[in-house]
């Protein structure tokens, strides 16, 4: 691990472009922390698992959740910029307290999700590195714990460079690898290039689900509006704020492509796919970042990895009790008695503790867990865009910032395009076909 | 007594027992001699829409059934008024400020109760109690409470402590200025940071000067700077009169140099001088860029105890290369170096090889002026010293120097981190 560390070290020091990348990013706000976060362990875990079953053509989806991330993301900000409101809050003073419980029950089972498939790849890491898993998991839950009732500022910024160096590297693996860009381009555009079996249309769905659920998530529409409240960011700036939304959707997905070429290209293209290699181990989706890496490709994997699951240990189960606390409390979101109260606690660990649960159940590998778990995501994503777009829309609410038609109707079709495809993702899963 | 929770959604039968609708809201009228607002009027859901009908006319509110005790046809809809509350549209599910336990809440349920023929607001519940009522599961609520011992009565607050913050419009119930003046500054500062923009404009202005002034104390700067946009200048500058010079110093250094300049000829002379003396260590001049962390010896002293006194104190100084002299009024009279104090003699003066003559700034030397002493003498530090010559800090080179790096974006980084963690 030492040697991951010092590796990466080396690298920050000797290319320039890469720490160029870093600062970059750095310098926009919360649209930046958006996206980063959004791309947590789950996302490796199904971006991988993405190019490596399908190749290229599961590239063609992102175009559009892109699209549909900024618009939502946006859609949340402005909401809140213009109300002073959190999306929990407004969900509460205008629907009550039954609609409330059900959204949050909804965000509280898609988080458990996601968190479950954080610790799996703490597992995974602990695999990887030989360490005991047990003291390994316990040891990284403790250390999340300490840091979200402590808060310590300069840690949080190490993750965070552990994680985008790692992004970057799938960057520079995906050039080194020479992929097919015209085909990997091109299937952004329509998705070609493979003989569409029926065992690799549902793949392709539910994959294409998991890739829409861990970009697109329920908690990343309470976290950008509980964010900008806690900003204290202006209407007058909402211009500003557009532009960074946008911006951090288009940098997610930047990553995203980038690690689904870097994976199709490694993997993919070498006997992995649909009624081929499977992708099991976090050996076998290290080698995706092997051109950039080398013989430490599967060491650095680990710690990526590893820092991208402690980043979403410590946001998603935060968004659920921040939630939690705008539907059923105040909406200071980040008020520090709330921080201190017995309630917080209580959800935090209860939510870690089940992750930790549910991921001791044998044989069922990191990479499942994260299809499972991003797809579960997808399906309760059309139940808050309903309200999110409800919401917005309303000129009582929003005055003259409510929603144009594009963005109430593209939304809105995409969330009937995707309660459709949770409904055949479902039965295509109950009926095996 | 009753819970609006279980009000709404009634029937509201008219005078033959016809049912006209279901009851949607209650319009509450406050009373300045009463503490609790009495229902004046309820509004019905109907198949034409919503009417709103006068307590008057009922037969019976908390019933089963809401009978009219007149023909519907010959009722005048009732006149909302100014300052009515309606109970479910403006406070239920909403924030509320409760001036006794000083915090921002949200209303789970209204109870009611009838006093004298009149039906009155009693108490809001704020419990999870409210919360087990609302989706059907009170006698859960209220078995698990009795059999954990949990107090209900933390759940409700009387509505003599209740202000209903209503975001869309402007507030209806206006705040008795005393039942503010009862809170601590820390608790308005607290309450206020949690309210939305135009809730805590309208809290603000229904403050007094000192407690302005008190609440602008307790709260972080950026805050200050935004609360202060809700007032004219007039008012800034009374509230800055009121505050202590450093505070009034620290806000008026947030602000735009124009405003800052604006709000010092409004405030007065005497207070006005004593922040300008203290704005004078602000930002880009030496005052400002200094530390305090030097070294200083007297000059009584040998090298070889200046070396004993280095040994001491070195670890707490920012740079030991320079050791300034200064006399017991700190009047700064020499500097040396440390090689010159190695190569001097153990048992030699320091007065034998210092530099009498120093190169030094005043307090409020600009920065690029620092910068140039810096490159022109060599320095790795000058020493800051007032008009009369007293040492009060110095200007190392890379602060002097500073300014060639955008430095402003490096400052807001941590910023966003800090949200997160």
């Amino acid at each position: 691990m030492n040697k991951a560390f010092t590796f990466l070290r080396e690298r920050w020091k000797a290319n320039r472009w890469v720490r160029r990348i870093v600062l970059l990013m750095s310098v926009f706000g919360p649209a930046t922390i958006a996206a980063m976060a959004d791309n947590d362990a789950g996302g490796v875990a199904t971006y991988s698992i993405a190019g490596a079953m399908l190749g290229y053509p599961i590239l063609f989806p992102l175009l559009i959740i892109t699209i549909l991330l900024g618009i939502t993301q946006e859609m949340g900000m402005r909401l809140t910029l213009v109300t002073r409101r959190g999306l929990a809050d407004l969900i509460r003073e205008k629907y009550g307290v039954k609609v409330s419980l059900f959204i949050f029950m909804g965000l509280l089972i898609a988080n458990l999700g996601t968190i479950t498939t954080e610790v799996s790849a703490i597992r995974t890491v602990s695999g990887m590195l030989n360490i005991p898993v047990a003291p390994f998991v316990i040891g990284m839950l403790l250390i999340a714990f300490v840091f979200i009732t402590k808060g310590n500022y300069k840690l949080t910024q190490g993750v965070m460079l552990v994680v985008s160096l790692f992004y970057v590297t799938y960057i520079i693996s995906a050039v080194k690898a020479k992929p097919d860009w015209g085909l990997a381009l091109s299937n952004l555009l329509y998705p070609h290039g493979v003989a569409w079996s029926s065992k690799y249309l549902v793949s392709y769905l539910v994959i294409g689900m998991g890739v829409l659920g861990t970009t697109i998530t329920p908690w990343g529409q309470f976290f950008i509006s509980s964010f900008a409240f806690d900003k204290k960011m202006d209407k007058d700036t909402l211009k500003y704020s557009q532009f960074e939304t946008y911006w951090g959707a288009f940098l997610t997905d930047f990553f995203s492509f980038f690690m689904i070429v870097a994976t199709a290209a490694a993997l993919n293209a070498h006997g992995y796919g649909v009624g081929g290699l499977q992708l099991q181990s976090g050996e076998q989706a290290a080698l995706a970042i092997r051109p950039f890496a080398g013989e430490l490709a599967s060491n650095l994997f680990a710690v990526g990895l590893l820092a991208a699951a402690f980043m979403g240990l410590i946001i998603v189960p935060l968004s659920t009790a921040y939630a939690f606390s705008e539907f059923f409390g105040l909406s200071g979101s980040l008020d520090s008695d709330y921080q201190k109260s017995k309630t917080f606690y209580i959800l935090f660990i209860v939510q870690l503790v089940v992750a930790a649960l549910i991921t001791s159940i044998p044989g069922i590998s990191l990479f499942h867990f994260a299809i499972a778990t991003q797809t579960l995501n997808a399906m309760i994503l059309p139940l808050v865009f309903y309200y999110l777009i409800k919401l917005t829309s309303s000129k009582d609410i929003m005055g003259t910032h409510a929603n144009n038609r594009f963005q109430k109707n593209f939304t809105t079709a995409a969330s009937v395009f995707i309660v459709i495809a949770s409904v055949l993702t479902v039965a295509t899963l109950v009926f095996k076909l | 007594m009753a819970f609006i929770s279980e009000l709404t959604g009634r029937p509201v039968t008219d005078y033959d027992g016809t049912r006209i609708g279901v009851l949607k809201d209650l319009i509450a009228r406050p009373y300045k001699e009463f503490a609790h607002p009495v229902i004046d009027a309820i509004v019905v859901h109907g198949e034409s829409g919503d009417i709103a009908l006068p307590y008057a006319d009922l037969a019976a509110l908390l019933s089963a059934a809401i009978p009219l005790k007149r023909p519907a046809a010959g009722i005048i809809a009732y006149e909302f008024r100014e300052d009515d509350i309606r109970l479910v549209a403006d406070v239920l599910d909403k924030q509320i400020l409760d001036t006794d336990g000083a915090r921002v809440v949200r209303v789970n349920d209204i109870e009611l109760v009838r006093i004298n023929g009149n039906v009155v607001v009693s108490n809001v519940d704020i419990g999870v109690l409210g919360i087990m009522r609302r989706i059907g599961l009170e006698k859960l609520g209220r078995w698990a409470a009795h059999r954990f011992n949990a107090d209900l009565s933390e759940g409700t607050i009387s509505w003599e402590f209740v202000e209903p913050l209503t975001h869309d419009q402007s507030m209806r119930l206006k705040v008795p200025a005393e039942k503010l003046a009862d809170l601590h500054p820390s608790d308005i500062a607290e309450i206020i940071s949690d309210l939305s923009r135009t809730e805590h404009s309208d809290l603000l202005h229904k403050l007094n000067i000192k407690q302005l002034a008190d609440t602008l104390e307790e709260v972080e700067p950026d805050f200050q700077t935004s609360i202060l946009n809700h007032f004219s200048d007039e008012v800034v500058a009374d509230v800055l009169e009121e505050m202590s010079p450093d505070e009034a110093t620290d806000l008026l250094a947030e602000l735009p140099d124009e405003r800052r300049q604006g709000l010092l000829k409004l405030m007065e002379t005497e207070e006005a001088d004593e922040v300008r003396q203290l704005l004078r260590y602000e930002e880009d001049t030496a005052g400002g860029l200094m530390t305090t962390e030097y070294v200083s010896v007297f000059p009584d002293m040998t090298a070889s105890q200046t070396i004993e006194h280095l040994r001491k104190v070195g670890e707490e100084a920012e740079l030991v290369y320079y050791v300034y002299v200064t006399d017991a009024e700190e009047h700064l009279i020499g500097v040396f170096s440390l090689s010159d104090l190695i190569i001097a003699q153990p048992d030699t003066p320091i007065t034998e090889f210092m530099h009498k003559r120093v190169v030094s700034v005043e307090l409020d030397t600009e920065q690029d002026e620092i910068a140039q002493i810096v490159a022109k003498y060599n320095l790795i530090a000058v020493p800051v010293v007032d008009a009369e010559n007293r040492l009060h800090g110095i200007v190392t080179s890379d602060d002097a120097l500073d300014k060639v790096l955008p430095t402003a974006w490096k400052k807001r980084l941590p910023h966003f981190f800090g949200a997160l963690a």
